[in-house]
């Protein structure tokens, strides 16, 4: 066991910290990467060549690199929201809905002409949008916490309803859609309601150096203020966090609604930064993504932003890897899942020598043991 | 609404319910022992591409039941590898799973691209064509497919096994105390192996019903659209009863059905706020019936035989 000094100054990790915590996650993403491998040359195609189109789709270039760093932007917020609630101990899932009402938040101040300047107009939109995820978040994170329903089932259930949701703000009648579209979608963001480009020839917006910037605010509001002490004591034993005075039930509602805003964010950033208006279905697997990007983070916030650039890496790769050698694109999110099911998987060994160190103190586990999370929840 | 209208909507709830009643079979078992495999949306949705793949190359129906079975085996042992020997989190493991069962079905459906146009065999009416025209019972009951008649008798099955076998009690012991059961002589990895893998079965022969039932085609980018996870609500609603998780799998199918009918319909309420029901109707459900449930005891909670 680890002693545990009480910090004089504000300690940042060194990379080989981070390195020797990544054994684990690294180890699995080689055997999902081997697995994937396996599966492209089970389709007829050499799995060297695929991945190294996938690199080079991923690496090969500024433009190809920065299409990486678009492609990181939801998956940095996203997986920051959901590594926040695995911190917590709730499992905050309905990044997809979060995403929509973002959109829609940042659509319903960013489409009308409001004659503000670029930043306040922007500033406005992401706020907005952040808000109206938060209130979204309300609903699971209100049930979770004062009902005891399971927040997996009713933030996936939510999912669905925010894609209808967007599906009828975006269609016709609607004052937000587009007259006479082909596709079901909004009017154009307004010039000042858009975020800027930063390399000519790119789409590359800021949204990936936000997200950034929130992964590493987390990092330190988890580990340096009272707040993120009281989510990780909450997260590794509920009963002591209730006893030392917290209250339990509005921390987890208040945790899903910060995850949802972190959600609500990275939709925002999307429409104005990327697609300019908001589509029927945006977005698409971003939010299951999120909650690989978060699992193999292991919740830890700074570990969220290399997960992020690596997932994103391979889906900026994948599409090049399609395109070159016809292996189909949606490979990328069976590679993403094997991933994760690889880290899980192997994460056991880590796991048994902390419950040997925990069995010595503490004989007598009765029924639930092991589980981190409230056994009265449904 | 007229009287046809309502026999229309009957014989809609039975068809859509079908698919999720068999799905809750098995995730009853699995959930009464214990694991709580959040991967039968996926599962689920293997199932209905590998139900439509294998009646399009085969044209036979038995085939597609048949190759399906052994897709939910595996992917049912995958998952009972990783809850039950690996004690992974099986919320993470399900999860996870979907995902690989959203890109593996969106890639498999891309290589099976001529399937898009024909609409497969599909599973046969067993009644009489006589049958079909006697008033109510016949559109509801006699014009239905087989899988929803075998969907019907399936809770019934599933409550004689749980309440009145000896592995039924094995089942229910395991689910709530494992290490007295482990004591009684039990083998408790066996049974939760058992279980998983018949909900993953059960969860691949509901998404073969969802498409071999009565569409006959598949549509790629997640057509279960979040079935398996009415299914887990169903399950807390019906309080882990086969009958009872039955009924509120009816209740979603009927708000299913309704939804399909009244989108067509001229109303002023858009039809995206119907296509909204089945999953509003399901978090309200689950709201009102989470404290009345009594949850098998060590519900998702990982067994190690070294705790005692």
């Amino acid at each position: 066991m680890r002693v545990q000094k009480k910090p004089k100054f504000i300690r940042v990790p060194f990379i080989g910290e981070l390195a020797l915590s990544g054994v684990r996650p690294i180890i699995g993403i080689l055997l999902g990467i081997i697995a994937g491998g396996v599966l492209i040359a089970l389709s007829g195609i050499n799995p060297f060549k695929a991945y190294g189109a996938m690199l080079q789709g991923a690496f090969g270039s500024l433009q190809s690199f920065s299409n990486v760093l678009v492609r990181s932007s939801p998956l940095l917020l996203g997986g920051v929201g959901v590594a926040l609630g695995i911190k917590a101990g709730v499992w905050n899932t309905g990044i997809e809905g979060y995403m929509y009402l973002g959109a829609i938040g940042a659509a319903v101040v960013g489409i009308p002409a409001l004659n503000l300047p670029p930043v306040l107009h922007i500033a406005l939109a992401l706020i907005v949008g952040m808000l109206f995820a938060a209130a979204w978040g309300l609903i699971p994170g209100f049930l979770r916490a004062y009902r005891g329903v399971n927040e997996v089932t009713t933030t996936i259930m939510l999912n669905y309803v925010a894609i209808f949701l967007t599906s009828w703000l975006v269609s016709e009648p609607q004052p937000l859609a587009e007259i006479d579209s082909f596709y079901p979608m909004s009017k154009l963001f307004q010039e000042s309601a858009q975020l800027p480009i930063l390399m000519k020839g790119t789409s590359l917006h800021p949204g990936a150096f936000i997200g950034l910037a929130v992964c590493i605010l987390f990092y330190f509001i988890l580990r340096y203020t009272p707040f993120g002490f009281q989510t990780r004591m909450l997260g590794i034993n509920p009963n002591a966090a209730r006893y030392s005075g917290v209250n339990t039930k509005q921390k987890i509602m208040l945790i899903i609604m910060i995850g949802a805003m972190m959600g609500g964010l990275a939709g925002a950033i999307e429409v104005t930064g990327l697609k300019r208006r908001v589509y029927m279905d945006f977005v698409t697997g971003v939010g299951y993504e999120s909650v690989a990007v978060a699992l193999v983070a292991g919740g830890n916030p700074l570990a969220v932003i290399a997960a992020a650039l690596f997932f994103s890496a391979l889906k900026a790769g994948g599409a090049t890897m399609s395109i070159q050698t016809g292996v189909g694109a949606p490979m990328t999110s069976v590679i993403i899942a094997l991933c994760v099911l690889f880290v899980i998987g192997v994460g056991i060994s880590e796991r048994r020598r902390l419950s040997k160190a925990v069995d010595k103190d503490e004989p007598d586990k009765v029924g639930a043991a092991g589980s981190k999370e409230d056994p009265n929840v449904i | 609404m007229s009287f046809d209208m309502i026999v229309d909507w009957l014989q809609a709830t039975l068809r859509w319910s079908a698919p999720l009643i068999i799905v809750s079979t098995g995730e009853v078992l699995s959930e009464r022992s214990g694991i709580i495999n959040m991967g039968i949306e996926g599962i689920m949705l293997s199932g209905a591409l590998c139900g439509v793949a294998i009646s399009f190359l085969t044209g036979s129906v038995l085939a597609s039941v048949l190759v399906t079975i052994v897709l939910g085996i595996i992917m049912g042992a995958a998952v009972a590898f990783l809850t039950v020997s690996r004690r992974t989190n099986q919320v993470v493991t399900g999860l996870m799973l979907n995902l690989l069962a959203l890109g593996g079905t969106n890639l498999l459906f891309g290589l099976l691209s001529e399937s898009r146009q024909t609409r497969v065999t599909t599973f046969p009416v067993l009644f009489p064509e006589a049958w079909h025209n006697i008033p109510v019972v016949g559109p509801v009951l006699f014009q239905q497919p087989v899988s929803t008649l075998i969907a019907l008798i399936l809770p019934i099955c599933l409550s004689i096994v749980l309440y009145k076998t000896n592995w039924g009690l094995n089942v229910r012991a395991i689910g709530d105390n494992p290490q007295s059961a482990a004591t009684a002589g039990i083998s408790v990895k066996k049974i939760k192996y058992q279980t998983v893998i018949l909900s993953g079965i059960f969860a691949a022969l509901g998404g073969c019903a969802l498409t071999l039932g009565e569409v006959g085609y598949f549509a790629s980018g997640g057509m279960t659209a979040g079935r398996g996870f009415i299914v887990l609500a169903a399950i807390v609603v019906g309080g882990w009863d086969p009958i009872r998780t039955a009924l509120a799998c009816l209740v979603f199918g009927a708000a299913d059905a309704a939804q399909l009918r009244l989108q067509t319909m001229e109303s002023i309420i858009p039809y995206q706020f119907f296509q909204m029901l089945p999953y509003v109707i399901t978090i309200i459900a689950l709201t009102i019936m989470v404290k009345r449930s009594i949850v098998p005891k060590t519900w998702g909670a990982p067994y190690d035989p070294r705790d005692v």
